[in-house]
């Protein structure tokens, strides 16, 4: 089959519950979903059998302020779940809040995805809904709760002294 | 009649092990010989390189990204210069194409050497062990010839690459690739008919075509288990729309399908460098790129030696990337090992994880085997190592 009538095929699975979608590259689709469909979207794709789960990259979008300095935009957190069938890539997309990056787990479907959301969790601060194992992955057992270093926020590592030397008085 | 309460004993390897690459943390519950289940615990070397990426420049970072791995660094190169290039929307000349997959295809082949003397090493096969490390020189001295480095090649530049082959290097690594061929036919009669060697892969580990596929495994991993999963064939990049290579796959799913289709995928490298030494054009090597590359997202996958290799590179428009996310090949491997571990014995272990030719450092790493009755008992992983060599003699 051609990429782009696999592209199409993964398109029909997902149809009705596409937000929005775009293609940054010919063999590429990239789908926004609210996060009520995300579980859904998920298992139709498993239930599928369209292609495999390649990973889950983390992103952070920082909130913007004006020039007041008020916040137009809160920060939030978007995930991306990388889905790939040969040449073809779709990539389901959602969007949270900083204040409540919930997200179900979708290790239930994917029991490989467990590795994935650990490093978000750990990395972005995402809160991954009824995931089986939230230990450590890539940080040391020491690191801080609530420092998240591959937020934009976190620029080096004073941020951690400071936060460790404060524990203590807690 | 109730049973009795059974204690479940857990054995931790690891993560210290200054001798090999990649330090990890393996904890296996065995019950009695055998084990019951298995976690793992990485992290140990974790350096923060894609956050290192978001506060340096494109061309800082492709150096920076070429170190993520000892073995397989022109891959990390390769597949970043390609999203950048996609994502500045020029193509880099053939020749650099080509020379980018000659690269590639020889550090395949010392990959695959490497692994394999590893592999014999835990089997307790030393000899084979040396062996393949003598062999593995062989490509080394052409990588050095080539590029001046063993290790960290830097052949690729944003836009092309660097180096260039002439008459005379070419003829030495054709006449070097005749010898390994020769080689890797020795090696392929050793790993099939040694009954020892056998012994410890025949039906060892074996990965079913569908778990392999729930699980998400890549590379040799997944090919010996007969899933047509090879980024060069499925999604060919760079010097591989010119050059196709042949997927190589094995049914049977066990230890030594991923030895046969390892070697076999040799052979493969050794007809493509041929054929690109053959067939390549002269030309230009670089393509002028801007500092500022456009804002979008890209994604770049390609085959390293151990799998698929994935990038997403996100770009602001400015010199510096907004974010570089990396998924190297093992990180999804370890999930097959986690799932075929479970009703093998603990003697097994040692073979079953260099199996998947993980980049972990593992010789002298902790073993605690712990019970209620006994005082816990301390091997490192040359006991483990041991341990199975004696418990298969």
């Amino acid at each position: 089959m051609e990429t782009s009538e696999i592209l199409e095929s993964g398109k029909i699975i997902l149809e009705k519950w596409i937000e929005s979608s775009s293609t940054p590259e010919e063999n590429r689709l990239d789908i926004w979903v609210t996060i009520e469909n995300f579980k859904p979207v998920v298992q139709s794709i498993v239930e599928n059998h369209w292609g495999y789960l390649i990973t889950i990259t983390g992103l952070d979008v920082p909130p913007l302020f004006d020039e007041e300095k008020k916040e137009i935009q809160s920060g939030q957190l978007e995930a991306l779940y990388h889905f790939a069938n040969e040449a073809a890539i779709i990539t389901i997309r959602v969007k949270v809040p900083y204040s409540k990056p919930q997200i179900e787990s979708i290790c239930d479907l994917i029991p490989s995805a467990t590795i994935y959301e650990r490093e978000v969790i750990e990395l972005f601060g995402f809160d991954l809904l009824n995931t089986p194992n939230t230990d450590k992955l890539v940080l040391p057992d020491s690191w801080p709760e609530g420092v998240y270093p591959m937020r934009k926020t976190f620029t080096n590592l004073q941020v951690l002294e400071n936060t460790t030397k404060e524990q203590p008085d807690e | 009649m109730s049973e009795p309460k059974r204690e479940k004993f857990i054995v931790p390897i690891g993560p210290q092990h200054p001798a090999l690459k990649e330090p990890g943390n393996f904890e296996f519950t065995v019950d009695g010989e055998i084990v019951t289940d298995a976690a793992v615990r990485l992290g140990f070397v974790h350096r923060g390189i894609e956050k290192a990426c978001e506060v340096r420049n494109y061309t800082q970072d492709m150096y920076l990204l070429e170190r993520i791995c000892g073995i397989c660094s022109h891959v990390h190169a390769t597949a970043f210069v390609l999203g950048v290039e996609k994502l500045a929307g020029i193509q880099a000349p053939p020749r650099a194409e080509a020379i980018r997959v000659l690269a590639a295809e020889l550090e395949r082949i010392h990959s695959h050497f490497l692994w394999l003397g590893v592999a014999a090493h835990e089997a307790g096969f030393d000899t084979l062990f040396m062996y393949a490390w003598r062999d593995r020189e062989v490509v080394m001295d052409i990588l050095e010839t080539l590029s001046g480095s063993r290790v960290h090649y830097s052949v690729n530049v944003l836009g092309g690459v660097k180096i260039d082959v002439d008459e005379k290097l070419s003829d030495l690594i054709k006449k070097d690739m005749d010898f390994l061929e020769e080689r890797t036919e020795y090696y392929m009669k050793v790993v099939t008919t040694d009954d020892t060697f056998i012994g410890r892969t025949r039906g060892i580990g074996t990965l079913s075509k569908e778990r392999a596929e729930v699980l998400g495994a890549v590379g040799p991993t997944v090919r010996a288990s007969g899933v047509k999963r090879d980024v060069r064939v499925n999604s060919p990049y760079s010097g591989y729309k010119e050059f196709p290579v042949k997927m190589i796959t094995d049914e049977t799913g066990d230890l030594e399908a991923r030895f046969i289709v390892r070697l076999k995928e040799l052979y493969e490298s050794y007809r493509i460098i041929k054929e690109i030494l053959e067939k390549i054009q002269p030309g230009e090597l670089v393509t002028r790129i801007k500092r500022k590359i456009p804002e979008g997202e890209v994604i770049s996958r390609v085959e390293a030696p151990r799998g698929e290799l994935f990038y997403y590179i996100k770009s602001n428009g400015t010199e510096i990337p907004e974010r570089v996310k990396v998924r190297t090949p093992s990180l999804c491997n370890w999930g097959t090992i986690m799932d075929v571990a479970v009703g093998h014995k603990l003697a097994d272990m040692p073979m079953l994880l260099v199996g998947i030719d993980p980049c972990f450092s593992c010789n002298d790493r902790m073993v605690e085997v712990r019970s209620n009755s006994q005082k816990p008992q301390i091997m490192n992983w040359d006991g483990l190592r041991n341990y199975g060599i004696e418990y298969y003699r």
